[in-house]
């Protein structure tokens, strides 16, 4: 009925519209998931500020600025006035700083944008992790080493349960700068037992042989047998009921 | 016709190729190009919902701020305002009584994590106030806690120090609670090596700067 070149045409023209769309729904499936879409925002703050400086450099803990996270579910962004217990001294003149000054002046906030963002119907409870001892670096990656913050991870629901099912393989070892710990940390079996929260003081446990240095991460290089339901304190991430493969952990 | 057909395989081979390229990019999980844009949002249905988040902004209010400032005069739960002033040591002394903070190895190890959060920054991880700012000539003239003249100082005025700064040192009232504050006296005495008396007679601690 129709000739050889239309139909040609048309096998051709069918097979190219086809791949374009499949090609679009790809790139819109994979491109818009949180690993491609979200990993890697990096907006440009009002104050050019450096977390390299101030926590790689400095040394000034994460809850210095941040103080609250363990009492918070959400984490806060530093007051001015938290700015201004140092930059009245510290670089009083510098033109960055205006306006931080302004601000304090003022008592008008500064506009810091967000980065790290779940949906408004997840909620996400910072001090929960803090007291089970999670490093920040587990979910905000090395940020004492980013001079401008990205996101580091995708904060999205796949990612969370990765981790909650098998925690001790993405749980990164703890950290002097984030203040989780004191000053060194234990294998990863004293973990799981609440007496040693925030033990040990060098002074005090100099006696303990079953200490490591804070500085070698042996969470995550070893995995443990576990769950442990019953840990004191600290309910293991795996535990039916309270972690979040109970939806309403999370959707409340 | 023989040429379409070869337009048509190089057009497929092209497809295939981008399309493996693509699929190994996204699925190896190293893709992560930087952008300052906001991140794509596809079907955001209730990601962003008109309520009050936490420090940020909200139409809802004239200054657009979703984090309100309580009224003046009132009190948050369970907040303790310090009620002294910078200059009122010698009131100090005798105000400022532990409440029976124990000196466990706990609350000796809260100490030393509060310490290292709040403290370290200008004194250094061990009280000897040679932190790197100090190093990197930011910030001159901080005091060693662990000389002789600050560990004599007593319990009640370091705890006033604290909560009411002193010199350049802002008041910490507001990040550190007073239980904290007793616990870093107990790990500071840990540090200076001195056990520490709870209060001074306030003639006493007048020489001492």
């Amino acid at each position: 009925m129709f000739s050889r070149r239309f139909d040609m045409g048309v096998k051709i023209g069918g097979a190219v519209l086809g791949a374009s769309v499949l090609c679009v729904f790809l790139v819109i499936f994979f491109g818009v998931r949180n690993t491609v879409a979200d990993v890697g925002y990096r907006p440009e703050q009002p104050v050019p500020f450096s977390h390299k400086l101030h926590a790689g450099q400095l040394n000034i803990s994460c809850q210095y600025c941040h103080a609250g996270v363990e009492n918070s579910a959400h984490s806060p962004v530093p007051t001015t006035q938290t700015c201004m217990n140092c930059h009245t001294a510290v670089l009083p003149e510098s033109p960055k700083l205006q306006l931080v000054r302004d601000s304090y002046e003022k008592g008008t906030p500064i506009e810091w944008i967000r980065i790290h963002k779940v949906p408004d119907y997840a909620h996400f409870n910072h001090s929960r992790h803090i007291r089970a001892q999670i490093d920040c670096k587990s979910c905000h990656g090395p940020v004492e080493e980013m001079g401008v913050v990205s996101q580091f991870k995708p904060l999205s629901m796949g990612w969370c349960l990765d981790c909650h099912r098998n925690p001790e393989a993405n749980i990164v070892g703890a950290r002097p700068i984030s203040g989780v710990f004191t000053g060194q940390m234990h294998k990863v079996k004293d973990l799981l037992d609440s007496t040693y929260l925030y033990k040990p003081i060098p002074a005090q446990v100099a006696a303990a042989s079953d200490l490591k240095d804070m500085v070698t991460p042996s969470f995550g290089q070893k995995q443990s047998p576990l769950p442990k339901y019953h840990v004191d304190g600290i309910p293991h991430p795996k535990k039916a009921g309270i972690g979040p493969e109970n939806c309403s952990a999370c959707h409340y | 016709m023989n040429a379409t057909n070869r337009i048509a395989r190089l057009f497929w081979i092209a497809l295939a190729a981008a399309f493996a390229g693509f699929v190994v990019m996204v699925l190896s999980g190293n893709i992560t190009w930087f952008s300052t844009a906001r991140p794509l949002e596809f079907l955001n249905n209730m990601d962003h919902q008109f309520k009050a988040i936490p420090q940020s902004g909200n139409t809802f209010f004239a200054d657009r701020a979703s984090v309100r400032t309580a009224v003046e005069g009132t009190v948050a739960r369970g907040q303790q305002v310090y009620p002294l002033g910078q200059g009122d040591i010698d009131k100090a002394e005798t105000a400022n009584v532990n409440p029976g903070v124990p000196r466990t190895d706990f609350v000796l190890a809260r100490g030393q994590n509060r310490f290292n959060v709040f403290c370290s920054a200008c004194h250094g991880y061990d009280a000897h106030s040679n932190p790197p700012m100090v190093r990197r000539q930011r910030w001159l003239g901080i005091p060693d806690l662990t000389r002789p003249q600050t560990a004599a100082l007593s319990d009640a005025r370091i705890y006033h120090i604290i909560s009411a700064g002193q010199n350049l040192m802002p008041s910490y009232a507001d990040k550190i609670t007073p239980v904290d504050r007793w616990a870093i006296i107990y790990y500071l005495r840990t540090l200076q090596g001195v056990q520490g008396v709870a209060s001074n007679a306030p003639a006493s601690t007048q020489q001492v700067q």
